[in-house]
């Protein structure tokens, strides 16, 4: 070089890269080992390199100061802009990775410990669990960025359940069976299987309509309620197939949907979350399981048994998000009792389940209009209310309410299943 | 004029421009010097607005701005211009098969290039080749691309027909800017691909902020002094920035606009 170049902090030997070429990656990786407004050296056997690393420079945000013939070659010296290519603070230096788990499985829970994270940016744009974002002025405003608002200690627990327990609802149900049963009582399973696929509408679209209010660093509640949705897609899937399975159709109720509608006027998390995963797919747990029971086909039985799988996912995280918020927080105990009331005040018409589910319930267990066979399975359905109300205050009261306030919501959904 | 609001003239090659200048906008109000924009479909109509007062401060290419000082007779200031703009170049490309030694082998052969109003693309290649003794225009067939008339080769249209007539072997040896060159090479433009660089022009500038010497010194000075503390690692700057592809704003000078002045005397571009 002259004697008057200044000393480059770094060199770099091109051979015979081009731009276009891959020589664009070695110059960054180059420039990333010279401060801000420091030197590269470059050298190149090319003269078509020499002639175009000016205009590859300005338009990196770099300069080129000079270049000499040298040998074969030139040489130039390229000087680092002092402007960052990244708005944003140095990526950390290599740490511990995440823990594996025995067969070397990497498991969502272990992300981040398990602990929820103190605070999300409700500006944040889309990045990733860990990942350094760069400052851009965004149009987010996530109205779920506080983590309580949201977070369930076992989440990414759940997370791994959900995708260890898919299934498919086309091919593991032995839907040939359902073809079998008479008419009155494939009326009657076909009346049941419509009422479950209506309310797995609503649970779809309930956790539907919060998951793109969640801020994306809360990666594990996206992940959960996605998961959530889909099991819901599903259950809507399998309940519409076996309704239809036997060639008879059921009634979509008035009184269910207005039941159902009341669950998509609740806006807060929190309240919902009592409202569907605790009381409504709690309810549904017990009666999932009395259809798995009771069923007069084993595809009716199959379907019961895999949706109560995924249910019993939602209820843990409805019991585990309410527990976790109430203990944090006692005053939101207020706010979920008035929930739940309002919910009962908008369904005062409501007496209770509609005659035609329990009737078909009954006629489904029973198989028959027998007097003797009737009798048996109608007792078995008054032993299911029962069965379902107990529950309900035994979750209520995992979730953190006193005996008496669980008694008192559970009180106030018995009109609904869901 | 001091407390009202500046008008700047730009042209609007690209919708960007609106992008562009709606955040510089906000800038120059939040810092005292509140600027609004006046956008034209070309340059001639932008010098024209400089000369009648429409406007105060021209974003001139550098083929509007020896125009407009050679109206007023070199009675111009310039207020500021972008890092890329103080060593703008340009560069004849071949197929990397067809290599140019020196621009003397290009004689009878073809050469294209932009548009005829494009500083970069068609009046300085013809300037400096003639420099190098090369008269292009009568020793080699000419192909001229000359798209988006007005716009003085703002858009990249014409310089992006001038790497396709080379990379289809249309043209022997095609001219365009440096740094055009380099944006279609970063954006994985396939016709460059199989292009090379066989030689490049001197330095020169490109776009700068004019006024006329008429203008209010201070008050241009101040202007001048917002501008340049534009700052590119502002979060809120950056986007803007990085659309009208400046990272530091300068002070620029005139001493750059040399070569085109002369270019444009001796292709009988100015009057």
């Amino acid at each position: 070089m002259s004697a008057g170049a200044p000393r480059p902090d770094h060199r770099l030997d091109a051979e015979h890269l081009e731009l276009g070429g891959g020589l664009e990656v070695l110059l960054a990786a180059a420039l990333e080992r010279v401060p801000p407004g420091g030197v590269l050296e470059v050298r190149t056997p090319s003269r078509a390199v020499a002639l175009e690393l000016p205009g590859w420079a300005r338009l990196a945000g770099h300069e080129v100061m000079g270049e000499v013939p040298e040998g074969d070659g030139t040489v130039l010296q390229v000087r680092r802009g002092r402007t960052v290519r990244v708005l944003a603070p140095p990526l950390p230096e290599r740490e511990s990775p995440p823990p594996l788990r025995a067969g070397g499985e990497h498991h969502t829970a272990d992300l981040r410990g398990g602990a929820a994270p103190a605070t999300a940016d409700p500006a944040a744009g889309f990045a990733p669990l860990g990942a350094v974002p760069e400052a851009r002025a965004s149009g987010y405003r996530w109205r779920l960025s506080d983590p309580e608002a949201v977070w369930a200690d076992d989440v990414g627990e759940l997370v791994e359940q959900a995708s260890a327990e898919q299934w498919d609802a086309s091919r593991e149900i032995p839907w040939g069976a359902a073809r079998e049963l008479d008419d009155t009582t494939e009326r009657a399973v076909a009346q049941v299987m419509t009422f479950l696929a209506q309310n797995e509408y609503a649970a779809l679209y309930v956790p539907a309509r919060f998951l793109p209010q969640v801020n994306p660093s809360l990666a594990e509640v996206v992940l959960w309620l996605s998961s959530h949705v889909y099991d819901e897609a599903r259950h809507i899937e399998v309940f519409t197939k076996r309704a239809l399975a036997g060639g008879l159709r059921g009634y979509a109720l008035a009184s269910t949907e207005l039941s159902l509608s009341t669950l998509l006027d609740e806006h807060d998390f929190t309240n919902a979350s009592l409202l569907l995963n605790v009381l409504g797919e709690g309810t549904f747990l017990d009666l999932l399981r009395f259809i798995e029971r009771h069923a007069p086909d084993p595809a009716t039985a199959a379907a019961a048994r895999l949706a109560h799988r995924d249910e019993r996912r939602h209820v843990h995280f409805g019991v585990s998000h309410i527990r976790r918020a109430v203990a944090a927080n006692p005053e939101i105990e207020t706010a979920l009792v008035a929930a739940v009331e309002a919910r009962a005040a908008k369904l005062a018409s409501l007496s209770g389940l509609s005659p035609v589910v329990i009737e078909s319930l009954t006629v489904m267990s029973s198989q028959s209009l027998v007097p003797a066979e009737l009798s048996e399975a109608a007792a078995d359905v008054r032993s299911l209310m029962s069965t379902m109300e107990r529950n309900r205050v035994r979750r209520l009261t995992a979730c953190g309410f006193s005996s008496h306030t669980a008694r008192y919501l559970s009180d106030l959904h018995s009109p609904n299943l869901m | 004029m001091s407390g009202a609001e500046l008008r700047l003239g730009a042209v609007s090659y690209h919708p960007r421009v609106v992008t562009v200048w709606e955040r510089f906008r906000t800038y120059f109000a939040d810092h005292g010097v509140p600027t609004d924009y006046i956008l034209y479909s070309n340059y001639e109509r932008l010098v024209e607005a400089v000369l009648d007062g429409s406007v105060e401060i021209g974003w001139n290419t550098n083929t509007a701005f020896v125009r407009l000082d050679h109206e007023v007779g070199g009675q111009t200031r310039i207020l500021g211009m972008r890092d890329v703009d103080l060593d703008w170049s340009t560069v004849l490309v071949t197929r990397k098969d067809g290599r140019l030694d020196a621009v003397e082998d290009l004689a009878g052969h073809v050469l294209a290039l932009g548009s005829r109003d494009s500083g970069h693309a068609a009046i300085l290649p013809l300037h400096y080749l003639a420099q190098e003794g090369l008269d292009a225009e009568a020793r080699c067939e000419l192909i001229r691309f000359d798209t988006d008339i007005g716009k003085h080769g703002d858009t990249g249209d014409s310089e992006l027909h001038v790497v396709r007539a080379v990379a289809e072997g249309r043209a022997d040896a095609g001219a365009l800017s440096a740094a055009y060159f380099s944006a279609f090479r970063a954006d994985g433009v396939p016709d460059v691909a199989d292009l090379e660089v066989s030689w490049r022009s001197p330095p020169y500038y490109h776009c700068n902020f004019t006024v006329l010497e008429t203008f209010d010194r201070e008050l241009g000075e101040r202007w001048s002094r917002v501008l340049l503390a534009m700052d590119y690692d502002d979060e809120s700057l950056r986007p803007a920035m990085e659309l009208e592809g400046v990272r530091t704003w300068h002070p620029g000078g005139r001493a750059g606009y040399e070569s085109l002045r002369t270019a444009m005397q001796q292709q009988r571009l100015l009057s």
